[in-house]
């Protein structure tokens, strides 16, 4: 016993133990995810149950369980839809209950802009007065139309109305900063031909609208007409449906190019309906912007720091406290950085650069309010820790010959940390930023009072100058996944979007990291092939 | 001193050894050769030749040994720098017969010579081709020349046992010349040894070769 | 007071009454002597006996290490290393120096030559391309690495990473070139190039070589210092320190009776 102790293996098997452990959680966490995450957007099989009062429901299974404290008995929690006329998308029934269960193979599936899914089967389309009856090639024709219509329409109300809209409030800000003005024969000019500008793009707004509200007309006009489950029959505007699927009679590739299609309109698509329904494209976008903003900010902050610290500091107490300090920033509750962002880069610089720039539009906020930029700058402190540290330890794995080479040629100390240390420390510092933008992509606490919201109506990028528009909300995937989880209406219908939405910031950060990655190893072989 | 320097400072200490061993053969020829004419002056310049000949000796074995110290011959290098010290003293020697047979010139004095001297040139003519071919088995690495060259030395040796019975004889017939003609055995005496240190060399040589100490010819004496 | 020790011909670098301390332990005890103008000096003694020390005086990389302070002088072409009025990287720009380990920079075989010349401002590719060839040259590596010259100094190997470093040094055309136990990270072959590359260069540069290795002090150099617990035992020509030592303590260090 005691040679085998001495032989060193049971820590072997300790050590391996601990690994294998930490593996299965993580690899456990990660595959939970992604059952969750990729099995979404598979189309199921639409299930009519009769249950024994009666009742004739149709929907798809979402889950099945053992009743508590009873043997042998299971039920299921199918999803019915049709919030609208039901007024909830999910039911339990009782294995008890049922009749029977089929698969009709008419069975539709409806998404809606609105309300959720509809189950039914499809009776005909109403235009008019009349009923006629709706083949299924027609029906894609007509969605095909209605999609177009569709986009027309948000062409007009997001990028006609938004541009008028952005040039009115221009109009309005320079008016207003008029009147801040002294009355002069000048400003009175400029006030006058501002107004009559107003005008003409009021007059423009008006016509805009008009065109709107006829298109509005228009999508109303269709109808398509649905036999529910229960007998009942329900109108559902054409405009309304995004798209049909009839689940039960969907072949393997139908089905995975149904899924294929979901999964882009996810990536690539705006969230409806509180979130829960529709993509997180802007998420995404929002996220990837605020880490690459927080790195551009991080970098050179950690950096400097780290190189004053380590080269020029010294080894003083009080160059030993800050390096503690630093490292233990780490430690700071993430909220309590939320906090300090709100109340310095927001209220005291944001509101400082709204009164020294955007005076005009007091009392409503420019930079006075959340917005990405301070999000980034607020996360940027949070990791600033990482960066530091990892280009200490970057900067301390230089060797010294390579510093006394460079000395005994005549470098200045600048000199030798500028083509020699810092090139040499690169690899440290990326692997810095590269912790540090895991960190902050995953950050959510602090974001929730520095800019990050539910909803943003635009992208912190667009096609009004300057284009990039750090003052704006956005959105987030973390928040997204609280929010989703944790504040939607419909939380039950909403909890397969939590796990997809985590699985794509897991690649997102996935993504940021391989580019960091690759751009690493980049610049190590530019630094040691270029001029410096 | 780089190593190309090293190995030319080794070719030129070789260089030097031929020089010496030029020295030597001079001196061994012109003492014969003034015994023969009874050149008493010649037999002066000898001797004082000779100075000149164990200087050179201490100046290549001074460069031998700071080559030695400073540059860690390894292998046939140290066994060249090793082989030429002893060459060195041989030949040294060999200027030392020289200046014997110079010395007995100058002590046998104006008078003639006892008998016409037949053998000990033709002795001092084997050694000195001896001596010249061990040279340039030196500088060729030639072993072979160098384990023939020992054979020679038979001829030396007879050469000297029939100088040495002649005069024995004659000193019987008439002991009034014993006094001259021991003078004689003695340059026999000297051109023997001289040969004998050539095979000594000639043996150096295999050595420096090959890295085998061997005695090739036992001498007679 | 120091010993007298010879008198070299045309001395380029005189120190004199030369101490160092760390702090309050003294490294160097009151080392006095002149180096000679193109020829080889090596420095040799046990570890720890200040040689390494010295040589770090010569350009002032002693600087780097705090808490260090010099009493006496070294002047080198007659002028005072120490005195404040000298810039210390123009200094070093006059008087090389090569470490014990290879240091190239992680840069290009050409970008480690032309380091020094690039800060000296030297900006035209030309001149650059230039000087990076005579330092190879120089430094018997331009056979070599010609080919190659915008590949990384890393893949070289030990020696000719060596090489490269003092090709480095000699790009800056300096007047002396200090070498700091330049050989006792590299295999004898490698050794050896090094070993006759510096006898080439002491045609146009005063070298002083610190070694670890007496062999290679005796191969190379024309005068050998030896020093033992911050005192210069003994200087000399290598010859005679190789074969007739002055001084007991020598005798004994480089025969091995050492200790």
């Amino acid at each position: 016993m005691k040679k085998f102790l001495r032989s060193g293996n049971p820590y072997i098997w300790l050590t391996a133990g601990t690994l294998t452990a930490c593996l299965l959680m993580i690899s456990g966490l990660v595959v939970l995810i992604m059952i969750n995450g990729f099995g979404i957007f598979w189309p199921h099989k639409i299930v009519q149950f009769t249950l024994q009062d009666g009742t004739v429901l149709l929907g798809e299974i979402a889950k099945r369980e053992p009743i508590p404290h009873q043997k042998d008995a299971y039920r299921t929690k199918v999803k019915v839809g049709n919030r609208d006329v039901y007024g909830m998308d999910f039911r339990w029934i009782d294995d008890a209950e049922v009749v029977s269960q089929t698969y009709p193979v008419h069975a539709l599936a409806f998404e809606r802009r609105e309300w959720g899914n509809l189950y039914g089967f499809l009776q005909g389309l109403r235009q008019g007065d009349g009923v006629k009856p709706l083949e299924k090639e027609a029906m894609a024709s007509l969605l095909r139309e209605s999609h177009a219509l569709y986009k027309k329409i948000r062409n007009i109300e997001k990028k006609d109305i938004g541009n008028i809209n952005y040039r009115m409030e221009k109009i309005r800000l320079e008016l207003k900063h008029l009147t801040l003005l002294q009355l002069s024969e000048k400003t009175r000019k400029r006030a006058a031909a501002l107004n009559a500008r107003m005008a003409h793009l009021e007059k423009i707004y008006r016509e805009k609208e008009d065109t709107l509200a006829r298109f509005y007309e228009k999508a109303r006009e269709k109808e398509v007409v649905v036999l529910l489950a229960d007998g009942r029959e329900k109108m559902v505007p054409v405009f309304q449906i995004i798209r049909t699927s009839m689940p039960n009679e969907m072949g393997a590739f139908a089905k995975v190019r149904f899924y294929v299609a979901k999964s882009w309109e996810f990536i690539w698509g705006e969230p409806r309906e509180a979130n829960t329904e529709g993509g997180v494209f802007p998420a995404i976008f929002g996220t990837v912007m605020m880490v690459l903003i927080m790195s551009i900010a991080v970098v050179p902050l950690g950096v400097l720091t780290a190189v004053y610290l380590k080269e020029y500091a010294g080894d003083s107490f009080i160059s030993r406290l800050v390096r503690i300090s630093v490292s233990n920033l780490a430690g700071v509750p993430s909220i309590v950085f939320g906090i300090f962002g709100l109340g310095f880069f927001i209220y005291f610089f944001g509101g400082g650069i709204d009164k020294l720039f955007f005076s005009e539009s007091l009392p409503s906020p420019t930079y006075g309010t959340g917005g990405i930029l301070w999000a980034a700058l607020t996360l940027s402190l949070l990791t600033v820790p990482v960066v530091v540290v990892a280009t200490e330890e970057g900067l301390s794995s230089v060797p010294k010959a390579l510093r006394e080479g460079s000395y005994a040629l005549g470098a200045t100390k600048i000199e030798t940390l500028w083509k020699v240390v810092i090139p040499q420390a690169t690899p440290g510092i990326l692997t810095g930023t590269i912790l540090a933008m895991a960190r902050a992509a995953g950050e959510v606490a602090p974001l929730m009072i520095t800019g990050v919201v539910k909803l943003a109506p635009s992208l912190p990028i667009d096609s009004h100058f300057p284009y990039i528009h750090l003052e704006r909300k956005f959105m987030h995937l973390g928040f997204h996944i609280y929010d989703v989880g944790f504040q939607s209406p419909n939380v039950e219908a909403a909890i397969p979007m939590v796990y997809t939405t985590t699985l794509v910031l897991l690649f997102t950060v996935l993504t940021l990291n391989l580019t960091a990655i690759i751009v690493r190893n980049k610049l190590k072989k530019w630094y040691s092939t270029r001029a410096m | 001193m780089s190593r190309e320097a090293y190995h030319k400072a080794l070719k030129k200490l070789e260089d030097e050894v031929l020089f010496m061993g030029e020295m030597v053969s001079n001196a061994i020829r012109k003492s014969v050769e003034s015994l023969q004419k009874r050149d008493i002056a010649a037999s002066r310049e000898i001797v004082k030749n000779d100075l000149l000949i164990n200087k050179k000796r201490f100046d290549i074995e001074e460069k031998c040994i700071s080559l030695i110290a400073t540059q860690q011959p390894m292998a046939v290098d140290l066994r060249e720098l090793t082989s030429i010290l002893s060459i060195v003293t041989d030949l040294e020697r060999m200027g030392d017969h020289a200046e014997g047979i110079a010395k007995i010139n100058m002590l046998i004095g104006e008078g003639p010579l006892v008998k016409p001297l037949i053998d000990i040139p033709r002795m001092a003519e084997i050694g000195l081709s001896m001596l010249n071919t061990c040279l340039k088995a030196f500088v060729n690495r030639d072993t072979e020349t160098a384990r023939r060259i020992c054979n020679e030395d038979d001829q030396v040796d007879a050469l000297h046992d029939q100088i040495y019975r002649e005069l024995l004889v004659m000193m019987m017939e008439n002991p009034r010349i014993i006094h001259m003609a021991t003078y004689l055995t003695w340059v026999s005496h000297n051109l023997e040894r001289i040969a004998d240190r050539v095979t000594n060399i000639a043996e150096r040589v295999v050595y420096m070769v090959t890295g085998k100490m061997e005695e090739i010819n036992v001498s007679k004496y | 007071m120091a010993k007298e020790h010879i008198i070299v011909p045309e001395p380029i670098v005189n120190i004199i009454d030369l101490s160092l301390y760390y702090g309050k332990v003294q490294a160097l005890k009151s080392i006095a002597l002149d180096i000679s103008k193109k020829k080889i000096t090596s420095f040799i003694g046990p570890s720890g006996c200040g040689k390494s020390t010295l040589i770090r005086c010569l350009n002032r990389m002693n600087d780097l290490v705090e808490s260090v302070t010099i009493e006496g002088c070294i002047k080198i072409d007659n002028q005072d290393i120490y005195s404040p009025t000298i810039d210390v990287t123009e200094l070093r720009r006059r008087v090389g120096m090569v470490f014990q380990k290879p240091n190239p920079f992680p840069k290009t075989i050409y970008e480690n030559v032309i380091y020094g010349p690039r800060l000296t401002g030297i900006r035209k590719k030309g001149i650059l391309d230039d000087i990076c060839e005579k330092a190879l040259k120089k430094g018997a590596l331009w056979d070599e690495v010609k080919d190659r010259l915008h590949t990384s100094a890393l893949d070289l190997s030990g020696g000719q990473q060596q090489r490269i470093c003092i090709a480095r040094a000699i790009a800056m055309e300096p007047e002396v070139i200090l070498l700091d136990e330049p050989c006792s990270a590299l295999d004898p072959i490698a050794t050896a190039k090094i070993e006759d590359m510096l006898c080439d260069l002491k045609k146009d540069y005063t070298v002083i070589i610190v070694t670890h290795n007496m062999q290679q002090a005796a191969r190379i150099s024309d005068y050998t210092g030896f020093f033992m617990l911050g005192k210069l035992v003994e200087f000399n020509i290598t010859t005679e320190i190789f074969t007739n030592p002055r001084e007991k303590q020598t005798e004994d260090y480089i025969t091995g009776r050492f200790g």
